[in-house]
């Protein structure tokens, strides 16, 4: 039996680590009022490349709710019943994430007091439309599945644990096809594309979790069985190289594609534009050191755990990054099996506004984690699996 | 509670009121849009013949251009057709931010290899049949009218951005900011957009269903009223003695990456 246990909340460390995220929460909520005033102008958007930051945010924030709430429920679904201590702080991070997307989606469009449209008037061929039910029904799923847990309801918990699961896939498979589906541009139709956004979103969300984790329990002075850490830690690194080998596979299945040669070279090897870098330093980059790190004996320690699951939810943002913008920076083929004229590719680089945007909805995302834990028993006693 | 004569007096004006509304109707004088099927057909050789004869007033010589310079100059070149339709639909033009630039029609040079000669020809929205922008709509902004003309209904529209990721003609441009800044003359007949919706050809529409109402025969849009080469024909599809119909019919003409199934309704001829 595990034991939940509200933490006090009253050191000064507490109160200080709040005030960073109000402010950081702060910064982001001034930056979109900018955007509200002077429009879209203040981003680094383009008529070409319409879709940025901001929308890789969407992804990225939805994915690593997804991720959450599949690590919380490991317990329920796969009875793996060590890892309960985590259910419901990893729920609760799940739902704070998935309110931060829906920010996200407000402050990315254009036109936030005509959002409610996107309820009434749904479009059945739309897949944003189909993602607005599965949002909205997952944050209703995810809520009871908390609530089951707080009243201690085993059957119920597990049922809606693979509900949840079953839930966080559709979503962000749907988020998946958002990009995924689109036909017009070369680098953005694949069907590689959802089930990777399934990986990286478990990915991420272990990526978060877990130096979120190791933090809470050493600031609060609560044992935690650093095996438990470990073993996900170990997911964490397996789904890793998982997402470098499909990311080997999306790019040369594109590139084999004669035609696709301008826009390939230009996302991998032309490091004039912004593309390339993120590709190789951030994306891959941050992968392969992510699997390095786990690989050495440091890895195993607090320490590492915690730096190599930061690194790679940076680089499954990176991740997002590429997956959205080279596609639109590369001129779409206008005129088939012609030389055209205005050809040309647009670099984008996000303004502060679109970075101030997302730092503000992450530390939201951990400033309701940190009340969270005030509030509710969301954390255990201890982290420890007991000796039977 | 209510009395009896409280009753009655309610029910005797609910009646009066839906018998007035009745009354006061309008009768309906909606024309059947679906007996059209609005189409236009872009011939290449007399476009170019109007691009080359500006350039060559201007004294420069496109093939010679580096890629950046011809990049610029067809983002700023406004013949006829492309200005009249900035003018007449509103259009926040800025040639110095291309960024944020709005556009509904552009220039396009295209040439079929190196030693070849560029043609031109103008690039709006292609009015797909299916196309991919109504498709991903998430509200229902952007639909097709019964008579083929993708429509944006900016009331409903959130700004996601979504119809211009998915267009593949890159035909819709979005207000990054208050568009009122950036234009020289209003027109009132046209909607005024306000920041963060996407805007696209509509045909005229306006233009062209003013004009039906008014029994003219042919409507037209203003690119295809001001072409000093008629080389833009615009008609009725449905209609088989319209002259687009004809052309479609007897001449070779193209449609832009017809390869992906969105059945353009521009096309062009010569290309």
């Amino acid at each position: 039996m595990v034991e939940f246990k509200k933490i006090d909340g009253r050191s000064n460390g507490y109160w200080l680590i709040c005030a960073i995220f109000f402010v950081l929460m702060m910064w982001g909520f001034y930056a979109w009022y900018l955007q509200l005033v002077y429009g879209h102008c203040v981003t680094g958007l383009s008529q070409r490349v319409p879709w940025g930051f901001g929308t890789a945010a969407i992804c990225y924030t939805i994915g690593a709710s997804a991720g959450s709430l599949i690590v919380s429920a490991l317990s329920g679904v796969f009875g793996k019943t060590e890892f309960k201590f985590f259910s419901r702080s990893a729920c609760v991070f799940a739902l704070a994430t998935i309110v931060a997307a829906m920010l996200s989606i407000m402050q990315d469009i254009g036109n936030p007091e005509n959002a409610l449209n996107v309820l009434m008037h749904y479009n059945p061929t739309s897949v944003f439309s189909w993602n607005s039910f599965l949002y909205s029904s997952y944050f209703v799923i995810g809520f009871v599945y908390l609530m089951a847990q707080f009243g201690e309801k085993h059957r119920i918990t597990k049922a809606l644990a693979v509900l949840a699961v079953a839930w966080a896939v559709l979503v962000h498979s749907g988020t998946g096809g958002i990009v995924g589906f689109v036909y017009s541009t070369d680098l953005y139709h694949s069907s590689l594309t959802i089930p990777m956004f399934i990986v990286s979103a478990i990915v991420s969300g272990l990526g978060l979790l877990i130096p979120m984790w190791l933090l809470t329990f050493k600031w609060t002075n609560r044992p935690l069985d650093r095996n438990l850490m470990w073993v996900l830690a170990k997911i964490m690194g397996a789904l890793t190289i998982l997402l470098l080998y499909c990311f080997a596979a999306e790019a040369l299945d594109t590139a084999y594609v004669p035609g696709n040669a301008g826009a390939i070279h230009m996302a991998l090897f032309d490091f004039r534009y912004p593309y390339a870098w993120d590709f190789w330093v951030i994306q891959v980059g941050g992968c392969l050191l992510t699997v390095l790190i786990l690989l050495t004996p440091w890895g195993k320690t607090d320490w590492g755990m915690g730096i190599a699951g930061f690194i790679v939810a940076i680089a499954v943002y990176g991740e997002r990054y590429s997956l959205i913008t080279p596609g639109l920076g590369y001129p779409k083929d206008l005129v088939p099996g012609m030389i055209f004229r205005p050809f040309w590719i647009v670099p984008y680089y996000p303004s502060w506004v679109e970075y101030a945007e997302i730092i503000g909805l992450m530390s939201m995302a951990c400033l309701v984690y940190c009340i969270g834990l005030k509030i509710f028993a969301i954390l255990p006693e201890r982290g420890e699996v007991e000796e039977e | 509670m209510t009395s009896r004569r409280e009753f009655l007096i309610l029910l005797a004006t609910s009646t009066a009121a839906i018998a007035t509304s009745k009354a006061m109707q309008l009768p309906k004088t909606e024309v059947d849009l679906s007996k059209y099927k609005w189409a236009m057909v872009v011939q290449v050789d007399k476009c170019t013949k109007c691009i080359n004869n500006i350039l060559k007033k201007k004294g420069i010589k496109f093939d010679e251009l580096s890629l950046d310079k011809q990049n610029e100059l067809l983002r700023n070149l406004r013949p006829p057709c492309v200005a009249a339709c900035d003018l007449a639909n509103n259009v926040p033009r800025m040639p110095n931010n291309p960024r944020f630039d709005c556009y509904m029609v552009r220039i396009i040079a295209a040439k079929s290899t190196e030693n070849a000669e560029w043609r031109f020809f103008p690039l709006m929205c292609q009015e797909c049949e299916h196309p991919a922008c109504v498709e991903v709509c998430p509200t229902k902004a952007s639909y097709k009218r019964p008579d083929g003309i993708v429509v944006v209904d900016l009331h409903r529209c959130i700004g996601c951005r979504y119809c211009m990721v998915a267009c593949p003609y890159n035909a819709r441009t979005f207000t990054f900011m208050d568009p009122l800044e950036h234009l020289e003359k209003i027109n009132p007949e046209v909607p005024i957009r306000k920041d963060g919706v996407p805007m696209k050809c509509e045909f005229c529409r306006w233009l062209i269903d003013m004009e039906r109402c008014e029994g003219v025969k042919n409507p037209k849009p203003v690119c295809v009223q001001v072409c000093p080469y008629d080389a833009l024909v615009f008609g009725n599809l449905k209609d088989p003695n319209s002259e687009v119909s004809k052309i479609v019919k007897t001449s070779k003409v193209v449609r832009l990456r017809a390869g992906l199934g969105t059945e353009p309704k521009v096309f062009y001829q010569d290309l």
